[in-house]
């Protein structure tokens, strides 16, 4: 069975391009565009891994990983968080937020593939 | 003209004296009896008392103290005969007189006495003026003390008026000052109530005073009825002021700050005022006018830092932006490339994908020109955050190398590195290391032609051996002692003298045409020096057109006192982000001293040894601490702990004494250097 990655990021070109790679590398894709919709939808779901960028009005990504990561139901599920490496964001990342991984912007596309296989791919 | 009280049971006698004394004109009363003596003191005090010694029912010993009581007013002559008088009375009395009585030498030892009592009445009179004089002097001080210790305009408006008040003892003051341009206030400090009737004839008074001050002249502030307002500050609400206060006795002074108009003051007493009233008056006027100049200026500063403060914040957000907006659509950007880069869009024309490959390569090299702006932009800010450790050069150089290489082999260039010291210590930030000399590695290859070569070498060297370039002389002032040296050769295009100067200034390169062909931001190189800047490093360069370039850079070999200053860098940088103080504090002395003090319980505050280091010369040990957040107050409060100290070890220890000194960030010195000379240059000597 394909394995289910949920992509949210409010940037619609970077999910779509993020789309493009990992369905062309046989992976089931389900995309969210803001904070709220990817909570719901990562619940809906139950994807096997989630990519999720941290800035991102109302629910931002380090909310959503934290609101995750201390339910059982979901604690298991891989996020990738996507940064630009800001200086608010720096302070985030000393803070205990649960994050398996961060790409910093700008990504390479097969980086990202190689990660999402290396979690997801035995 | 003298009271003159007799006291005799023998009426010839007191006859005889009544006669003598009113024909010098004196008054004479007289008593014959116990009571009739105190009541005649009481009723009308004396100011000489004739004391027969012969009486017998009078008890001589209760009459004196009765005009003991009235202190040194009375004056007591005894009269006696040959009979031996009680000490007692002897002792207290002015002067005698023995029987029998010449008329010439009563007359004058009268008027002796009575010209005493006249000097020691005018000496009182001076000692008590005196006295008060010394009271408006005390105040005087107090209040300018008091000036020094706030920078509030309205505060010391009121430290003045309390000093007024202290001093001259008023009944009501007026102060007018405008807390802004359209902000009269009328201040009124007034010992009883105002009657409301008062209170509108003050207000019109201060209009007219104000308006008269600016005869013809332009009047700087509008001030009338309507836009006056009144603060009152009223001590005793038993009584009420009423229009009388306005034929008080009254003065009038104009408050300035600096040379401008500030306000002014107008005060009523009961009672007239002095000429040293007036002078004390016009000092305290006088003396609040320098300070509420530098508590405008302090206002302004004040002003200043807030709109600063703001601008760094705003700045801080258009790094947040920059980073975050612009990286987005680049990442898109790029992503989009890569996509149909992949051929997985489908199969690609050669000058498609060579197109497509030069929009790429331009979007990786607008990532790292944002990449160099936010990094520069931190060191500036103070915010770059250094991990430094104790590490070896070799390493830094190996993963450089390893990093670079393909880079290398691409354009056919040789890499050759010889590292002539592979053990010296260096205290530093390994990543940070990195950095700077990937960044002098990848220039070279950049700019350097195909099948050149590029040398990385690396050894330990003293300051005084380093050959530099006139051109940096500024880089060298400051290094002394043992480096380790990195330097990068190549072979490639070199760099003309006049462009020499400023390869380390933002932005130097970016205004070239070659920088389009090679790429960069043109920040690397001023990034490395900020870099070195904060590992007490430096980087120079040697260049000649079309032969090549050799980069140098040194660091630091790591030892006790350069990681010291290492550390005092990093805790005055923090400062200067948290807007505190620090203070650097050196204790001097033999060696066996130094020692005790630091065994002794709580004398040195042991985290002040932290940050410290023991340095000997001579004889002698220097003790050398930083205090994060220490000011004057701290430094100066060990000064007194260890005078303290030494004064309890003079007896034990011979020739007990310390040199001791201080210096301050940011008072003293806001760069680091300067606080380690002032601090060498500026020893007191502390001994009992």
């Amino acid at each position: 069975m394909q394995k289910k990655i949920l992509i949210v990021d409010d940037e619609q070109d970077i999910v779509e391009s993020l789309k493009f790679v990992l369905e062309a590398s046989n992976f089931d894709c389900y995309c969210a565009y803001n904070g709220e919709e990817g909570l719901k939808m990562a619940k809906e779901v139950l994807p096997d891994l989630i990519i999720l960028d941290v800035m991102m009005p109302k629910i931002n990504g380090y909310k959503i990983c934290r609101l995750l990561k201390y339910d059982n139901k979901y604690k298991n599920i891989p996020i990738l968080m996507v940064t630009a490496r800001s200086q608010e964001e720096d302070k985030l990342i000393g803070e205990e937020t649960g994050v398996d991984e961060y790409i910093t912007k700008p990504f390479d596309l097969d980086e990202i593939v190689k990660k999402v296989e290396g979690y997801l791919v035995k | 003209m003298a009271k003159i009280l007799f006291i005799s049971e023998d009426e010839k006698k007191t006859k005889q004296f009544q006669e003598i004394l009113e024909k010098n004109s004196n008054e004479f009363y007289s008593a014959d009896t116990q009571e009739a003596s105190l009541d005649n003191i009481k009723a009308q005090v004396p100011d000489i008392i004739i004391l027969d010694s012969l009486v017998k029912k009078i008890e001589l010993k209760s009459v004196n103290k009765k005009i003991k009581s009235y202190g040194d007013n009375i004056l007591t002559i005894l009269l006696v005969g040959k009979e031996s008088i009680e000490q007692e009375l002897f002792k207290s009395a002015n002067a005698f007189l023995q029987e029998p009585i010449s008329n010439n030498l009563l007359i004058s030892t009268i008027n002796a006495n009575l010209r005493t009592k006249n000097s020691l009445e005018m000496l009182s009179n001076s000692n008590q003026e005196l006295a008060r004089s010394l009271y408006q002097l005390n105040v005087l001080y107090n209040t300018s003390s008091q000036f020094a210790g706030t920078l509030d305009k309205n505060r010391l408006l009121d430290i003045m008026v309390e000093g007024m008040d202290k001093s001259l003892s008023f009944g009501l003051s007026c102060t007018l000052t405008f807390r802004s341009e359209d902000e009269p206030v009328l201040i009124i400090s007034s010992l009883y109530q105002i009657s409301d009737r008062l209170l509108e004839a003050l207000k019109l008074r201060t209009i007219l005073n104000y308006k008269s001050l600016f005869d013809k002249k332009q009047i700087p502030f509008a001030l009338n009825l309507e836009n006056l307002k009144i603060e009152k500050h009223i001590k005793q609400t038993n009584k009420e002021y009423d229009f009388s206060v306005l034929r008080y006795d009254n003065m009038f002074t104009p408050i300035n700050m600096s040379e401008n108009f500030f306000g002014f003051i107008e005060i009523y007493r009961e009672t007239e005022f002095t000429t040293e009233d007036a002078t004390c008056f016009q000092t305290l006027a006088q003396q609040v006018s320098l300070p509420l100049k530098s508590a405008s200026l302090y206002e302004i500063k004040e002003k200043t830092n807030k709109k600063l403060e703001k601008l760094e914040r705003m700045k801080s957000e258009f790094i947040s932006i920059v980073s975050h907006e612009l990286r987005t659509p680049l990442t898109a950007i790029k992503n989009a490339m890569d996509i149909i880069l992949s051929g997985k869009t489908g199969v690609l024309t050669e000058s498609m994908d060579n197109f497509m490959k030069m929009g790429r390569r331009n979007v990786v090299r607008l990532s790292g020109i944002i990449n160099d702006l936010l990094d520069l932009s931190k060191i500036e800010a103070g915010k770059m955050d250094f991990k430094f450790s104790i590490i070896k050069m070799e390493p830094v150089i190996e993963y450089v190398k390893n990093c670079l290489n393909e880079m290398a082999k691409e354009k056919k260039l040789t890499l050759k590195i010889n590292i002539d010291d592979d053990f010296t210590d260096i205290y530093a930030d390994a990543q940070r290391l990195e950095q700077v000399l990937t960044n002098l590695v990848s220039n070279a290859i950049k700019f350097t032609h195909e099948g050149g070569e590029i040398g990385i070498e690396t050894k330990i060297v003293d300051a005084k051996e380093i050959k530099y370039n006139p051109i940096f002389e500024d880089e060298f002032e400051k290094l002394h002692g043992k480096y380790v040296i990195v330097t990068v050769k190549d072979t490639g295009i070199g760099i003309s003298e006049d462009d020499l100067a400023r390869v380390f200034d933002q932005f130097a390169q970016i205004e070239t045409s070659l920088s389009r062909k090679v790429g960069g931001s043109g920040l690397g190189l001023p990034i490395a020096r900020q870099l070195l800047e904060a590992h007490n490093g430096a980087i120079w360069c040697d260049s000649e057109l079309e032969k090549g370039s050799a980069f140098h850079f040194v660091v630091p070999v790591a030892d006790e006192k350069n990681n010291f200053l290492l550390v005092l860098k990093q805790i005055v940088q923090k400062a200067k982000v948290k807007n505190s103080s620090v203070a650097v504090i050196n204790i001097k002395g033999e060696k066996e001293l130094i020692d005790r003090i630091l065994k002794e319980k709580n004398l040195v505050n042991k985290n002040y040894l932290n940050n410290s280091i023991k340095e000997s010369e001579d004889n002698d040990i220097i003790l050398s601490m930083i205090i994060p957040e220490g000011d004057r107050f701290s430094a100066d409060f060990l000064k007194k702990k260890l005078q303290g100290y030494i004064r309890t070890q003079s007896g034990i220890y011979p020739n007990c004494a310390i040199m001791y000194s201080y210096a301050i960030y940011p008072q003293d010195s806001t760069d680091d250097w300067e606080l380690i000379r002032k601090v060498q240059e500026s020893y007191v000597t502390i001994r009992e």
